[in-house]
């Protein structure tokens, strides 16, 4: 997968549009006029330093925060006021960087919560419990056995997810927002407190679900070497501004990102986010 | 121990499972009494009306009961969708102090209405049967309904999103459940079996005034639920089975009785946190009677 070229998404409508996002809360700008454009099926990274607004903008799209200025559109609608049930059944889905999970439900009812739209039966059938309303919950049992087997989970499935161990909880939070049938699935940190090895197979799962379900995913992660292998474009995030855009390769070598990263002298860097948001305009 | 005591006892259990339903999907909802008294004023105030409810005498027939319910149920469930969708925007203990005062105010009105019959309220409601019994039996018929419908519920979409809701809301409206209406959802079937118990309780008190839903009564009911669980129907209705019938039991230590109750019901929760039921006792006691059940087969060995 390379980079999807700006003609292609030119194109044809992207599956999502971030125009211009703000986000002020009190005295701090957390997002100042961001702007990105996804096609369906990319992996697309979000980087940058703690507390760039990374997760902010994680929140606007996902329908947990209101912008106080721009919009998203999906397939070209936009979404403002849905919130983040509505955003849900358009097809967004997303993890928690602090993991949030139903931590008194087992493993298996966590992934059924999530099959919720699914799981919608004619009410007199499913309290008498009618053979109809018996497949259709074998049938619901199955697709969260096929998702917790292809996330690994299928051994722990009666466990409580209150006591599984953290990146057990990651990837069950993962097959919870997949269980929605998403289009688009936005990862929170999902390598967070991994070692070098779980990383390793996060990164092919990731790929390997995206393949898969013919998925976007827009991911936030601050390993930089797990992002440059796989995702298509990135975008940097610095105290609120984009400050770059592209392929893996070019965002390696922008030098106002290696000055994000890296710390410039004070001066250096006050002009180095002037220039970039005179130029993200 | 007489009718009388076990028919208090099963409303006991009724009530507790009305308030069971909102907090199974962590809402702490303390408002049943005050539907539980409007179910009652609906029933009080048909069957000594109106006289198709009022049957010959003092018997009134078993379809105006159930018409009575039905009424309740549904006045106390229309007051709940009325005030439901703001009220449930409230969390945790400012959504208590909320339904408290609504509980009061259903109080207070009953207490003014033109109709309600004041302070004294409506008396001499006509008994749709002739012994206590009659009311256990049909006592015991609803709560096996209402216990059926709370375990059904476990099964169900409906019963996994409350329960979702109860463990993380935010993240539950993140994977398309509609938070405020399964709230709402609750919070009705809450009133609804509170007004319908009050519609029953009324017969059987054979008379009703304000004092049926009052703010003790809120602080009674919880009692009953935190006391048995509130995770698995069974420890409300096992709560409010026990906490009813202790006062009762312990009438013979005269005055020291209050300050027993008090003393078990502060002691519960010391000692039981999560109620009398819950998920690992359930288990336990599964496999206590799977063991029970293979041992007729070998004898116990002794060390």
């Amino acid at each position: 997968m390379s980079a999807s070229p700006d003609g292609s998404t030119a194109a044809t409508t992207p599956l999502l549009q971030v125009e211009a996002i703000s986000c002020r809360f009190g005295g701090l700008l957390a997002l100042d006029q961001v702007s990105l454009e996804l096609a369906e099926g990319e992996i697309f990274g979000l980087i940058g330093p703690n507390g760039a607004g990374k997760t902010t903008l994680f929140n606007v799209i996902s329908g947990l925060t209101t912008p106080s200025g721009g919009r998203c559109l999906w397939r070209g609608v936009p979404t403002a006021g849905l919130g983040p049930c509505g955003l849900n059944r358009l097809g967004i889905a997303r993890t928690f960087q602090n993991l949030r999970l139903f931590e008194s439900l087992s493993v298996r009812e966590n992934v059924l919560v999530g099959l919720h739209h699914a799981a919608r039966a004619p009410l007199l059938g499913a309290l008498l419990g009618n053979g109809a309303f018996r497949r259709h919950q074998e049938r619901l049992e199955a697709r969260a056995m096929e998702l917790l087997t292809l996330l690994e989970l299928a051994a722990l499935a009666e466990q409580r997810a209150g006591d599984l161990p953290y990146g057990d909880r990651r990837r069950l939070e993962i097959a919870r927002a997949l269980a929605t049938a998403p289009r688009l699935l936005l990862l929170d940190e999902p390598a967070a407190g991994m070692n070098p090895a779980e990383k390793d197979d996060l990164r092919q799962l990731i790929s390997r679900i995206r393949d898969h379900f013919a998925l976007t995913v827009l991911i936030i992660e601050h390993h930089v070497p797990l992002m440059m292998r796989l995702c298509d474009r990135l975008a940097v995030l610095n105290f609120g501004e984009r400050i770059a855009l592209g392929s893996p390769a070019e965002v390696r070598t922008d030098p106002r990102v290696i000055e994000a990263y890296l710390g410039g002298s004070g001066g250096g860097s006050g002009g180095g986010q002037g220039s970039a948001a005179g130029e993200g305009r | 121990m007489d009718a009388a005591l076990l028919e208090q006892m099963l409303l006991g259990a009724l009530l507790a499972l009305s308030v069971y339903l909102p907090l199974r999907c962590g809402q702490l909802s303390l408002a049943t009494p005050g539907f539980y008294a409007v179910g009652g004023y609906v029933a009080a105030l048909l069957s000594t009306g109106v006289p198709a409810f009022a049957g010959s005498g003092a018997t009134s027939p078993l379809p105006a009961l159930l018409a009575e319910m039905a009424l309740g149920g549904a006045l106390a469930g229309l007051i709940a969708l009325a005030i439901g969708r703001p009220v449930l925007r409230l969390r945790g203990i400012y959504l208590a102090i909320a339904t408290i005062a609504l509980v009061e105010i259903l109080r207070v009105l009953n207490l003014n209405l033109p109709f309600t019959g004041g302070a004294m309220g409506i008396f001499g409601i006509p008994q749709p049967f002739e012994h206590a019994g009659g009311y256990v039996l049909f006592t015991l018929a609803l709560l096996a309904v209402a216990s059926w419908l709370c375990q059904r519920l476990e099964a169900l979409r409906l019963g996994r999103a409350m329960a979702a809701i109860r463990d993380d809301e935010l993240a539950a409206a993140s994977v398309g459940i509609d938070t405020p209406r399964t709230k709402l959802i609750a919070f009705v079937a809450s009133a609804v079996l509170a007004g319908i118990t009050g519609a029953l309780a009324a017969h059987f008190f054979n008379s009703w005034n304000a004092r049926a839903g009052s703010f003790d009564a809120s602080i009674t009911t919880l009692a009953f639920v935190v006391f048995g669980g509130s995770r698995f129907w069974l420890g409300p209705v096992l709560g409010g089975l026990a906490l009813t019938a202790l006062p009762e039991l312990l009438r013979p230590v005269g005055d020291l009785r209050l300050i027993l109750f008090g003393a078990v019901i502060l002691l519960g929760p010391l000692f039981f946190p999560q109620g009398l039921v819950t998920a690992e006792r359930l288990r336990g006691l599964a496999a206590v009677l799977g063991r029970s059940r293979g041992r007729g087969h070998q004898a116990p060995q002794t060390p």
